[in-house]
């Protein structure tokens, strides 16, 4: 924690309800959700890693686009711990924290999850940390495998 | 365009807390108009062109029910968010400049007792594009996202959470002498503040932008048309509107984040204006939230981030102080309106009828939308 806050609640599970909302998975994400592996954009052309994914790439232009495996850790760069449940849905999950990670291999590269299972008090900004893959089914069709990360 | 469009009249609908106001968003709307160009001292027939941001009162409706004449101009601006305060006002400095229009009403209308509520979020199953990286984690709503950024500026800068309650208690001790304020009568302590819920770590309750109901409007026109007017004009001396490259890019992605996306807007609105922060005696910085206040504030040239706790200290940004700041109250103190009550107050200022006048300013300082790109901000002065 920063000093200049203070989270008077632990939450042991830090997690969202299983049927919140869950990624539509298209071609362009379906690396990054379906893989488990931390999968990100790379150029075909200028080899330019992007996150999220997009329709062109950022550095050349070039529309033709791979994907690229890179180590599953990184460093909090940084979080908030959400109190107040912005829909009821929410409401027993609140606090929960949201971090922003930036890639061991790729720090210009930042990436938003939760740390499930973390108690809230143990997060700081440039903790180290890994990915793991929460799996979420919908409809009973589609399994969707959320990047998560932990202490490493 | 230095000089080039004036502010002759500015109006006001009866600020309500959510869901408070008898009348529609609409009906909303038409008065604050209304009041303006009366103001001002024009008729409705005068007016020619609309802008504003975000709003769902169309130009078509709002002609027909007030009246206008025939419109020469519309527009409203790109990017989500208060931004468009500052912006729409460029748009409009925009047309009267370039000779599309005479006379423009800016304004924003908005009853969060009404439509959405921008502290509430919906509950999507499958979170689609942009989304699909936010909502399944929980990250929804903008005070979480402003959050996020105000945690690492702390974070890098060592700001304080003292200095996050300063613009709070600035906000609220303005809005003690402003009887048009949602929180007049209403003072807040610093105790109070700490004590407050947390919302999104960070923020505290009162960090937060409450979801009020009103509108707001301002009448521009030339400064030849303003010299027929029995009214004050004030000048639109500079405005800057945009963004750094990558500025707001998904993911928290600019190379320079944390940011309030302003130092391009900063750079821009100097450069135009031919003065410094160093000339500014009062200025409105949107807030949304406390921390991108601050941000913007470092960030328009203000001091440096690592001085901001010595800048906000000691009353410095209240009324009496180095740089008043949010003298009507603000979107804290006197209501939300999308952040376009803080650009009629900084008019005020210049026009000399603010509730906190700071004596003699000649120069005054409007900041739109920190946190969201592009960014904004509105320079007014004498004529």
């Amino acid at each position: 924690m920063s000093e200049n806050v203070s989270s008077e609640t632990v939450s042991p599970e830090n997690v969202l309800p299983e049927d919140w909302a869950v990624p539509e998975i298209t071609e362009l994400n379906q690396a990054w959700f379906s893989s488990e592996t931390v999968t990100v954009q790379a150029c075909a052309a200028c080899e330019t890693l992007q996150h999220p994914p997009e329709e062109i790439c950022h550095r050349c232009g070039s529309m033709e686009l791979g994907s690229r495996t890179l180590s599953p850790t990184g460093t909090v760069h940084s979080y908030t711990v959400v109190h107040y449940a912005v829909n009821r849905a929410l409401a027993d999950s609140v606090p929960y924290a949201v971090v922003l990670v930036s890639l061991d291999d790729a720090p210009e590269l930042r990436v938003i999850g939760n740390m499930p299972g973390v108690p809230i008090s143990d997060l700081e900004i440039g903790m180290p940390v890994e990915a793991i893959w929460e799996p979420r089914t919908v409809d009973d069709t589609t399994t969707v495998h959320l990047p998560q990360w932990q202490p490493r | 365009m230095h000089g080039a469009a004036v502010v002759v009249g500015v109006g006001e609908s009866t600020y309500y807390k959510r869901g408070g106001s008898p009348n529609t968003e609409f009906q909303l709307a038409c008065t604050a108009i209304r009041r303006a160009v009366e103001d001002a001292g024009l008729s409705m027939s005068d007016v020619d062109g609309f802008t504003s941001y975000m709003d769902r009162n169309e130009p078509v409706r709002l002609s027909a029910a007030l009246g206008t004449g025939d419109l020469n101009f519309t527009g409203q601006t790109f990017g989500g968010g208060g931004n468009g305060a500052g912006a729409a006002v460029t748009l409009a400095d925009a047309a009267i400049s370039a000779g599309y229009a005479e006379c423009v009403v800016v304004f924003r209308a908005l009853a969060q007792g009404q439509f959405h509520r921008y502290g509430q979020a919906g509950r999507p199953r499958r979170a689609r594009g942009a989304s699909a990286y936010t909502s399944p984690y929980g990250m929804l709503s903008a005070a979480q996202t402003t959050a996020m950024q105000t945690m690492r500026f702390m974070h890098d800068h060592a700001v304080t959470q003292d200095s996050l309650a300063e613009v709070v208690l600035a906000s609220f001790e303005h809005a003690q002498h402003n009887p048009r304020a949602i929180r007049y009568g209403t003072p807040l302590t610093r105790e109070q503040y700490h004590e407050s819920r947390w919302i999104a770590e960070p923020f505290h309750l009162y960090d937060c932008c409450p979801e009020n109901d009103g509108a707001a409007a301002i009448v521009v026109t030339t400064p030849e048309r303003a010299r027929d007017l029995d009214t004050t004009p004030v000048s639109i001396v500079a405005a800057a509107h945009g963004l750094e490259h990558r500025d707001g890019v998904r993911a928290f992605g600019e190379a320079n984040f944390p940011t309030a996306h302003h130092r391009h807007v900063g750079t821009k609105l100097w450069e135009r204006a031919g003065v410094g922060p160093e000339d500014i005696p009062v200025a409105q910085f949107y807030e949304n939230f406390t921390g991108p206040v601050l941000m913007a504030m470092a960030e328009m040239g203000f001091c440096a981030p690592d001085q901001l706790n010595d800048f906000v200290a000691d009353g410095n940004i209240q009324f009496g102080g180095r740089l008043p700041i949010n003298t009507s109250g603000g979107n804290l103190g006197e209501a939300y309106i999308h952040g376009f009550g803080n650009v009629v107050e900084a008019v005020r200022q210049i026009r000399g009828d603010s509730t906190r006048q700071v004596v003699g300013a000649e120069l005054s300082l409007s900041v739109s939308g920190p946190g969201y790109a592009p960014g904004s901000a509105v320079l007014f002065g004498k004529v």
